[in-house]
């Protein structure tokens, strides 16, 4: 099943060369260049996702998906960007975002995250897998939800190979799971930092601006 | 409530109902008011003059008549409390001094012009009431003369700091802008320029074009400054990363977790490292070269993984340096521990991991 998908980035140049990156593996129902343009086009053609780069002239990417959520909580968000700091990437996914690809990966590498994402799936580039790793530190822990404030040292581990550059199967193969597993594992972390209220987050929010 | 509003009550009047009128705006009793200016009135008649004073000012025409009659109000008070004329002189000419300056819009705002006029008055004033011999100008000359001194000079003082400091902050704004400037001059319109000429060596410019990126990327979003490599793990990691994308034509894709400063040991590792990514690029006929990096409490760990063609370590001829010297040697001379995971067909990953110590 082809997948309908909004691009929304403020630059031409690279809106056409996803465009045609992409050939035919997806359906590209719409594009926008801006928040405000975003938000109405996304609610009215409720496509299965949208690519969003982080950073827009009116606001980021994190606007858009507190905007569309409540309306369309079906869309699912992937963040797409040039902007490695990790603010900006970590903001993104806390608003919702199922996962962050830089805008250097590959066509085909960009259908399959669109897929995964479609489908419920987390996408986790190495350097997200990194980011994550990095709030999740080990630390003392003050309060908040035990469960949700810390990465199990399977989830650990998984993003750890992530991080190292290593695909789902091959992650699979090596820690004797199946893929399915993996994933789940992605989409656990992704849940966690997406809830959790962990201290270190925190800590770890305001020493990056984000608070 | 300011005195400005004060108008006479002409319900509650007595004489033009100027104390009443006061009460008013202070919200006491008017009782009370007029017992104040019944007490002046017996120093002197200081009282009187006041209250007409007041009372042409209310009336809104002879602004300088109740000014004059307010003036000497003061200085019959003055002098009913038992100074001497010359001091009530010297008051009288710093008062009229600090009045003319703050006539002319002078020295009071710190962008007005200094009254020369006031000051020279109030100078006046100052010398005639230091010169004064009885007991009551000697106590109170100096707090006098220091309070117009203050609010003459004060206002200049205080301009020029903030002049000094608009200055300043000028100075640094366009210091700034000529660093943005000398930084685009030197990395991106260089990297432009290269790329213009080796337009017909897509691989030049792909690694041309990644090493911009990467360099003005680490210089917008990380906190350390373009070209100090050596500040961080990661920056060095980072800068090690964009010199082998540029010699051999590779992506090295750099993730981290934790970061640290670079010493003797973390260097080695660094190198290590390096050496690592190079290997990869030169040997595993891959177009991507994934490197991690992981600080925590205890250790530091390095991850450089390809997937390319991998090969098999018993093969290798102990004459090739590389591996044993360059990567094993380096860490275990700094206290680490190099360990390769390697087959053909399968990649390889080169994990560097040194321990920390509680330094």
């Amino acid at each position: 099943m082809t997948r309908r998908v909004v691009l929304v980035d403020d630059h031409d140049l690279f809106l056409a060369g996803v465009k045609a990156e992409l050939g035919d593996a997806v359906e590209v129902v719409g594009q926008a260049g801006s928040v405000a343009e975003a938000v109405p086009l996304i609610t009215e053609l409720d496509p299965d996702v949208v690519l969003l780069d982080v950073h827009l002239p009116d606001g980021s990417g994190d606007a858009i998906i507190n905007a569309v959520a409540p309306e369309r909580p079906g869309v699912k968000f992937l963040a797409l960007s040039v902007s490695d700091a990790a603010e900006d990437v970590i903001a993104v996914i806390r608003a919702g975002a199922r996962g962050y690809v830089t805008k250097t990966i590959s066509g085909p590498e960009l259908a399959a995250a669109i897929e995964r994402v479609a489908t419920g799936d987390a996408v986790f580039s190495p350097r997200l897998a990194g980011f994550v790793l990095d709030t999740f530190r080990a630390g003392e822990q003050v309060g908040g939800d035990a469960e949700l404030d810390q990465l199990t040292p399977r989830e650990r581990e998984v993003l750890q190979l992530i991080a190292r550059g290593y695909m789902y199967k091959e992650i699979a193969a090596r820690l004797h799971l199946s893929v399915k597993t993996v994933e789940s594992h992605v989409s656990n972390v992704l849940r966690k930092l997406q809830l959790s209220t962990r201290h270190e987050l925190a800590r770890w929010a305001t020493q990056h601006r984000l608070v | 409530m300011s005195l400005r509003t004060f108008a006479p009550s002409s319900d509650e009047r007595v004489i033009a109902g100027v104390c009443a009128g006061i009460a008013q705006t202070l919200g006491v009793d008017a009782t009370l008011v007029r017992l104040v200016f019944a007490l002046l009135a017996l120093a002197g008649g200081a009282g009187i003059l006041l209250y007409l004073g007041l009372w042409a000012w209310a009336e809104g025409k002879r602004v300088w008549v109740a000014a004059l009659l307010a003036f000497f109000a003061g200085c019959v008070l003055l002098g009913a409390l038992g100074l001497s004329g010359r001091s009530v002189a010297g008051i009288a000419l710093i008062a009229g001094g600090l009045a003319l300056a703050w006539r002319q819009g002078g020295s009071f705002r710190p962008d007005a012009p200094l009254s020369y006029g006031g000051i020279a008055l109030a100078a006046v004033g100052a010398v005639v009431l230091l010169s004064g011999e009885t007991t009551s100008s000697k106590l109170l000359a100096p707090g006098a003369v220091a309070g117009a001194l203050l609010l003459i000079g004060g206002p200049w003082v205080w301009r020029l700091a903030v002049e000094r400091d608009a200055e300043r902050t000028g100075r640094i704004r366009s210091e700034e802008r000529s660093d943005v400037a000398a930084r685009v001059h030197d990395s991106v319109l260089q990297t432009l320029a290269l790329i213009q000429r080796h337009a017909n060596e897509p691989r030049r410019v792909a690694s041309l074009a990644r090493r911009q990126e990467r360099e003005l990327r680490g210089w917008l979003y990380a906190d350390h400054p373009l070209g100090d490599e050596t500040a961080s793990l990661v920056a060095s990691l980072e800068a090690a990363a964009g010199d082998v994308e540029e010699l051999h034509g590779v992506r090295v894709e750099l993730a981290s977790a934790g970061d640290c400063p670079v010493d003797g040991a973390v260097s080695a590792v660094v190198l290590a490292a390096r050496e690592a990514m190079v290997n990869a690029a030169k040997f595993a006929g891959v177009e991507e070269i994934d490197v991690y990096v992981e600080v925590t409490e205890d250790a530091v760990g390095v991850f450089v993984r390809d997937r390319g063609a991998g090969f098999d370590r018993t093969a290798v001829p102990p004459d090739r340096r590389g591996i044993a010297e360059s990567i094993e040697g380096r860490m275990e001379r700094a206290g680490g521990r190099a360990t390769i995971v390697s087959s053909p067909g399968e990649g390889t990953e080169v994990e560097l991991r040194l321990p920390r110590g509680k330094s």
